[in-house]
């Protein structure tokens, strides 16, 4: 056998370009950390890298999907788009975390390549077309995230934290290989395209939807949807905060996807709608409820993920493209309003107390003092809070509607109710660091304010939400995209 | 006419010394039973004709993976634990949490297994078990997923390695 | 310059002002003193966005400009777009806007010369102007609606400016929330309107109006709903409250948005609307009845006020009675043309009011000079003289106050600007013929009494009450004029302390609306005497009755419906020459007459006419002097009964809630949260033991639901 035949065609590189770019960086930054301490370049090298890859997926958006690499990844079309926010999750969060980390002292290379093969993951997986590489992305990028939630140990509840997110995080990749088994078993393919065809051929379905539930769960767990959520909070607090940020959004944005791709061609849909329809009304009840009564910020803004997950949810349970389109526009807002708010709450870290003891409270005067993130913060918030006509407002609009048109009023009517409670929590956080008067000016610790890149990056997360409703070419551009991306999930080869 | 016979009766075996993992109460007899399991495990794919899958089960787990595990056991000086004296409730909890998890799961191959369709896999079976056969599919169909696998390895040693010892010099 | 180019430029040029003075001082405190720079911002990017509004103006050719910037929003079979429209109404009010604007942005420089929150002031100022715009340029309900909200904002925020004192919040609070009871009657007949036209765009909707044939159910209710908005925003009964309270603001707020132009964006909402307006006679009858009694009732009340600002809001809030009177007797363009004057001649009479005042404030700190005014320019607040200060006597019990005419007299001495512009308004809003509130107002009660002379009875009625207002208002007008510039001087020690005339940039505001509100009648001369249509009632109404419809050429009612499309259809029967000739010297007679009167009672016996008035007409004057009691009857309808429910409610809450235990909502939200708390323990084994029980969930509702 001529051994060029092992060789992938050409075509197989340029389709994984992103994936290879991202690796060899990854390896690059921790090679260039062996020479230099707290080496600049290795934060430009990695912000680079994503930046390369984030205009490569742009320039791929508008061709048609196709599979590469023997049918092991979608490229193009939506898998770009989903690429495209996960990537821009981590583009912001390298320019948010470096003088972060720096700050910290952990201005390690292995951290931006764990950030970066995290990314590689995700990518993968939002990407899948084949059940074994959903496996191994998700695999790869929860590992990544496990590992980055404990960088900072010295510090009450990073290992704990770390440990458990670990732990569960084992035990549900448990039952999600059990479904990849079960799947297997009933269909007899790993292949997503082909199980319309097979389960239309067998009468394997109790154990093809067997197999779904147990892969939903491993879905669910990865999202935090009620019930699998109980991680989020902890993990969130233990986590350093930008990380927080990027787990909360990256990776959230990619389960979604792969959950859509997985969802989508398992039919008749009747099947899995009321599950997903009810995890989805638990998450936004009990994750906007809690939410409530939580005193420290990032355990709050733990919570409305785990609510947010409840609308993105939503969309899908509606089971029509427009739902999942719906879904995919509702992650790529999510991730800048995230980012964004966990961003300021890594700033206003600056006393060196960390998150995990940043109550609403300690806000107090933030906003007066510091007007860039306070405004920042009140552009994110009020997104997250769906107030019109930021660019949260049009996500919920597009979830909430397809919802309605597949007969889930009431799920529909129970996110909006559910959204109006989470008003509650968001302005109280935007009351305090705006109306609240500091305690105490004189002991405030002195704030060397925020570096310019990070600034831009923040401010480039405010300017992004209000850009989408407000100029006449993004907003076109998005709505028109949009109205295409319901044909590209329909037609995935 | 053989392998469905051992299939089972390996399968009985790694049953019970997974029990048997759980149950012990010294560290080191837990280990010995995981033992039996993964040997029982190798045993169970030397029957589904998938010989170099087996090897390696029995290469890696049994012999680096256990061998560190009773390394481990050893150094710490592990004691047994102590017999519970009363019940306490999260146990209960769990063992309630358990039962029905069990009976979800019995129910669903109970309906799902007598269904089942019959593929050509068994027959093709024989050709992927060779290590040529599982190579041929692993660096050319499968490729991405085995390089993912890689880089999550590197990095799962990289990580390590960050947390437990990292300081700028 | 493409016409796009030139309604983006428009529209962005103040919103670009709102946002570099509103947002760069707040991110560099330094930025924030430098007064010079953000005066010039705010008042150049309204003064270019004038002189790009009368480039379009002077070359406009009759078609209207319409340029949909991008779509707002879809929902299903609805689409909104940022849709604006430039044409005959749009650009006259974008004029006035913007042309008044420029003006008093020029004043508040020095006005506002000195307090701390000088940027802030331009850029809501410039946010105003911004909203606005998007009121009267909006080619759809939604851009307008949005203006309308943004005109509301840009309000609370103004008369709230000096929000540290608790009334000033206290008067934006009420204005607010006022407007929101207009706000959704708004909305309302919107949602009736998408109904039933299936969009919101002015194209569709007046070409609605045109095809019909009949008047369907729906319009008339449609009508009603937005003129109650139009109560709201332009201080009509019953909604008119809020308008006297917001004289809180500086005074040059009160000269741009309570008094030339956002209050008569509810003229403006029924103008655009007139098409649907026509088609719904008995509205009519409800618009031109409480315009009437509003306009009456205000003046009634302007006469007993002492408050030199007072005085000109209730004033305001007649003046616009006398538009609703226009507009219920279907002579929308009519309206808009004394929107135009009353713009010139109350920003002017506003204007030097505040000049007046600013002048007074000067009096006080030189009799109160140990008073701590850190910014004594510019600021309409009472002060509070609780420590030692020197006592003087005053022609009152209470307080010094700068706003108060009874301190005033004589101030034409020292003022002579202030005093001969503030006189030229006067004879103005008075109707002296040949100023321009004489053609505005005269046409107006011409209208009213054609429109009873055309079988529709209450049009008289209208008129009656508007002739009796006219008089009223030549009387209240000369009186705070006389009280104000002429006789003795009444404040403390008037040898000594000497007020001063303000600097230029508030003279020169105040002689170019002077004159503007001298001349400006002349472009809507009445028929009778030209012998041919007025510029205006060309301009607006033209050949082809676009874009204000009228009761003469489109007719009423049904006839409007049925005709809507065949202009100039002579429904209308012609008042006789000798009948015009006599209205229109009655008119003039009341104004004069009334000018007089007031002048000779008040130049001889001063305030002590007052007292006077309040002997003859004893019960009617307390009651108008108590502004009619409004205050109060909401205060009992309103207020008092909604306390009572929330005290209701917390007893119920105290009682039931709080109170049942175990078995309350509380305490059951309690358990849930404790449950909550409880089941978050941060054990890991309770969080598996969480996603075991998901799993069994998620298979149970998969496999059996």
């Amino acid at each position: 056998m001529d051994i060029t035949f092992y060789f992938p065609p050409l075509a197989d590189y340029v389709a994984t370009f992103p994936m290879l770019v991202l690796a060899v960086a990854a390896l690059l930054c921790v090679v260039v950390d062996i020479f230099y301490n707290d080496a600049k370049g290795v934060a430009i090298l990695a912000g680079a890298s994503l930046l390369v890859t984030l205009l490569f997926e742009a320039a791929r958006l508008s061709l048609p999907p196709a599979k590469a690499l023997y049918g092991m990844v979608y490229v193009g079309g939506t898998a770009s788009l989903v690429n495209m926010t996960i990537l821009f999750s981590g583009f912001l969060t390298v320019l948010i975390a470096q003088p972060y980390l720096k700050r910290l002292g952990r201005n390690y290379g292995e951290v931006y390549a764990l950030l970066l093969v995290a990314v590689v993951g995700m990518m993968a997986l939002g990407s899948a077309a084949n059940l074994l590489t959903l496996f191994a992305g998700l695999e790869t990028m929860s590992v990544c995230l496990y590992i980055l939630t404990a960088l900072v140990r010295e510090k009450d509840g990073a290992i704990e934290s770390a440990l458990k997110y670990f732990l569960l995080g084992a035990f549900s990749t448990g039952f999600l290989l059990y479904g990849i088994a079960l799947i297997y078993g009933a269909t007899g393919t790993m292949d997503l395209s082909d199980f319309a065809d097979r389960l239309a051929s067998t009468n394997a379905g109790v154990m093809f939807w067997g197999g779904t539930a147990l892969l939903l769960v491993g879905f669910f767990f990865k999202v935090s949807a009620v019930p699998f959520h109980m991680w989020t909070p902890d993990v969130y607090q233990g986590a350093p905060t930008p990380i927080s940020g990027f787990m909360a959004t990256a990776s959230k944005t990619s389960a979604f996807a792969a959950m859509v791709l997985v969802l989508g061609r398992a039919l008749p849909s009747a099947q899995w709608q009321t599950t997903v329809a009810i995890v989805a009304l638990l998450s936004m009840v009990i994750g906007n409820f809690v939410a409530l009564a939580q005193s420290n910020v990032k355990r709050m803004l733990a919570y409305s993920s785990i609510a947010h997950a409840g609308y993105v949810l939503t969309g899908i349970a509606s089971a029509t493209p427009e739902g999942y389109a719906g879904a995919l526009y509702y992650l790529l807002v999510y991730t800048v309003m995230n980012v964004g708010a966990f961003g300021v709450l890594a700033y206003l870290e600056h006393d060196n107390r960390q998150g995990d003891t940043q109550t609403v409270d300690s806000l107090a005067g933030t906003g007066q003092r510091y007007p860039l993130l306070g405004v920042v913060m009140a552009v994110c918030l009020f997104s997250l809070l769906g107030f019109p006509p930021l660019a949260g407002f049009f996500g919920k609009v597009y979830v909430f509607g397809p919802a309605v048109k597949s007969g889930l009023a009431w799920l529909a009517v129970a996110g909006v109710l559910t959204s109006a409670v989470s008003a509650a929590y968001y302005l109280r956080v935007l009351y305090v660091m705006w109306m609240k008067p500091s305690p105490d000016d004189a002991v405030a610790p002195q704030f060397e304010g925020v570096p310019p890149l990070a600034a831009v990056a923040l401010a480039g997360c405010a300017a992004f939400l209000l850009l989408l409703t407000f100029t006449p070419w993004v907003m076109d551009a998005a709505v028109a995209f949009f109205r295409d991306v319901p044909a590209a999930i329909v037609s995935l080869p | 006419m053989l392998a469905p016979v051992l299939f089972f009766l390996f399968a009985a075996v790694a049953i019970a010394a997974s029990i048997g993992t759980l149950l012990a109460r010294n560290p080191v007899n837990s280990a010995l039973s995981l033992i039996v399991n993964l040997l029982a495990v190798a045993s169970l794919y030397l029957t589904l004709n998938a010989a170099f899958i087996g090897i390696v089960q029995v290469l890696v787990y049994a012999g680096a993976i256990m061998v560190l595990f009773l390394f481990v056991i050893m150094l710490l000086n592990l004691e047994a634990t102590p017999v519970l004296e009363a019940i306490d409730k999260r146990i209960l909890a769990g063992y309630a949490g358990g039962t029905l998890l069990l009976g979800a799961i019995t129910y669903l191959l109970a309906r799902g297994l007598g269904a089942l369709p019959t593929f050509e896999i068994a027959e093709s079976a024989a050709a992927t078990g060779t290590p040529r056969a599982l190579a041929l599919n692993l660096f050319t169909t499968y490729a991405l997923p085995f390089e993912l696998i890689g880089l999550l390895l590197l990095v799962a040693t990289i990580g390590a390695v960050m947390i437990a010892k990292k300081r700028f010099v | 310059m493409s016409h796009a180019t030139a309604l983006q430029l428009i529209l962005l040029l103040p919103l670009s002002g709102a946002v570099v003075n509103g947002i760069l001082p707040l991110f560099v405190p330094a930025l924030r003193r430098q007064e010079r720079l953000v005066g010039i911002v705010g008042t150049g990017v309204v003064a270019a966005a004038f002189a790009v509004a009368l480039s379009l103006f002077l070359g406009y050719h009759g078609e209207p400009i319409t340029h949909s910037f991008y779509r707002w929003m879809t929902a299903g079979d609805f689409a909104v777009d940022f849709a604006y429209r430039a044409d005959q109404l749009s650009l006259l009010m974008t004029l006035i806007i913007t042309g008044v604007g420029t003006l008093i942005h020029l004043y508040s420089t020095a006005y506002m010369h000195g307090d701390e929150g000088f940027w802030r002031f331009f850029a809501y100022l410039n946010l105003f102007i911004f909203a606005m715009l998007n009121l009267v340029l909006g080619n759809n309900l939604l851009v307008l609606f949005l203006g309308w909200e943004g005109v509301g904002l840009a309000s609370y925020l103004l008369i709230g400016f000096w929000y540290a004192e608790r009334k000033n919040s206290a008067a934006a609070t009420k204005a607010f929330v006022v407007n929101r009871v207009g706000d959704f009657a708004f909305l309302v007949a919107m949602f009736l309107t998408f109904k039933y036209v299936g969009s919101l765009d002015f194209d569709a909707i007046l070409g609605f109006a045109r095809s019909a044939t009949e008047v369907p159910a729906w319009v008339p209710w449609a009508v009603l709903l937005m003129f109650i908005g139009a109560t709201g925003k332009s201080a009509q009964i019953p909604l008119f409250v809020w308008l006297p309270d917001a004289m809180a603001g500086p005074t040059p707020v009160s000269a741009l948005i309570h008094a030339a132009t956002m209050v008569t964006s509810g003229l403006y909402l029924l103008a655009r609307m007139s098409p649907l307006v026509l088609m719904s006679p008995n509205v009519m009858l409800v618009i031109g009845v409480i315009g009437a009694l509003t306009a009456l009732m205000a003046a009634t009340i302007a006469l007993t006020q002492y408050d030199i600002k007072k005085v000109l809001a209730y004033s305001t809030v007649s003046q616009l009675g006398f538009m609703f009177m226009a507009a219920g007797s279907g002579a929308f363009y009519v309206a808009i043309f004394h929107v135009m004057t009353h713009a010139f001649f109350k920003a002017c009479l506003f204007l030097g009011s505040g000049s007046v005042i600013h002048a007074m404030h000067g009096v006080e700190h030189d009799l109160y000079p140990h008073h701590d005014h850190d910014d004594a320019h510019g600021h309409d607040a009472h002060d509070d003289h609780s420590h030692a200060e020197p006592l003087y006597p005053l022609p009152y019990a209470g307080v010094f106050d700068a706003q108060d005419m009874r301190t005033m007299g004589g101030l034409g001495k020292y003022m002579p600007q202030t005093n001969l512009t503030f006189l030229l308004a006067t004879a103005a809003i008075a109707g002296i013929p040949l100023f321009s509130g004489f053609f505005s107002k005269d046409e107006i009660l011409f209208r009213a009494f054609e429109h009873g002379f055309n079988g529709h009875a209450y049009g008289y009625f209208v008129w009656i009450i508007g002739i009796v207002t006219a008089l009223l208002t030549a009387f209240y007008m000369t009186r705070a004029y006389v009280l104000t510039f002429r006789g003795t001087e009444r404040w403390p020690k008037p040898t000594e302390v000497k007020p001063h005339e303000s600097p230029w940039q508030m003279t020169l505001p105040l002689w170019v609306l002077a004159v503007l509100s001298v001349v400006g009648g002349f472009i809507g001369l009445p028929h009778i005497l030209i012998h041919k249509d007025s510029w205006l009632m060309r301009w607006l109404v033209g050949e082809h009755g676009v874009p204000v419809a009228d009761s003469i050429t489109n007719g009423v009612g049904v006839q409007a419906a049925a005709h809507g499309a065949e202009h100039g259809a002579a429904h209308a029967a012609h008042v006789p020459d000798a009948i015009t000739w006599g209205l229109l010297l009655l008119g003039a007679a009341i104004a004069i007459g009334g000018v007089l009167w007031a002048w000779r009672v008040y130049s001889t016996h001063g305030l002590a006419f007052d007292v006077r008035l309040r002997d003859r007409w004893g019960a009617i004057y307390r009651r108008a002097s108590e502004k009619w009691n409004w205050d109060e009857f909401y205060e009992r309808t309103v207020h008092q009964p909604l306390l009572w429910f929330a005290e209701q409610l917390a007893i119920f809450d105290r009682e039931v809630i709080d109170g049942a235990g175990v078995n309350g909502v509380a305490a059951g939200a309690g358990w849930w949260a404790s449950f909550f708390r409880r089941l978050q323990t941060g054990y890991v084994q309770t969080y598996a033991l969480a996603i075991v029980l998901g799993v069994v969930l998620v298979i149970a509702l998969m496999l059996l639901v």
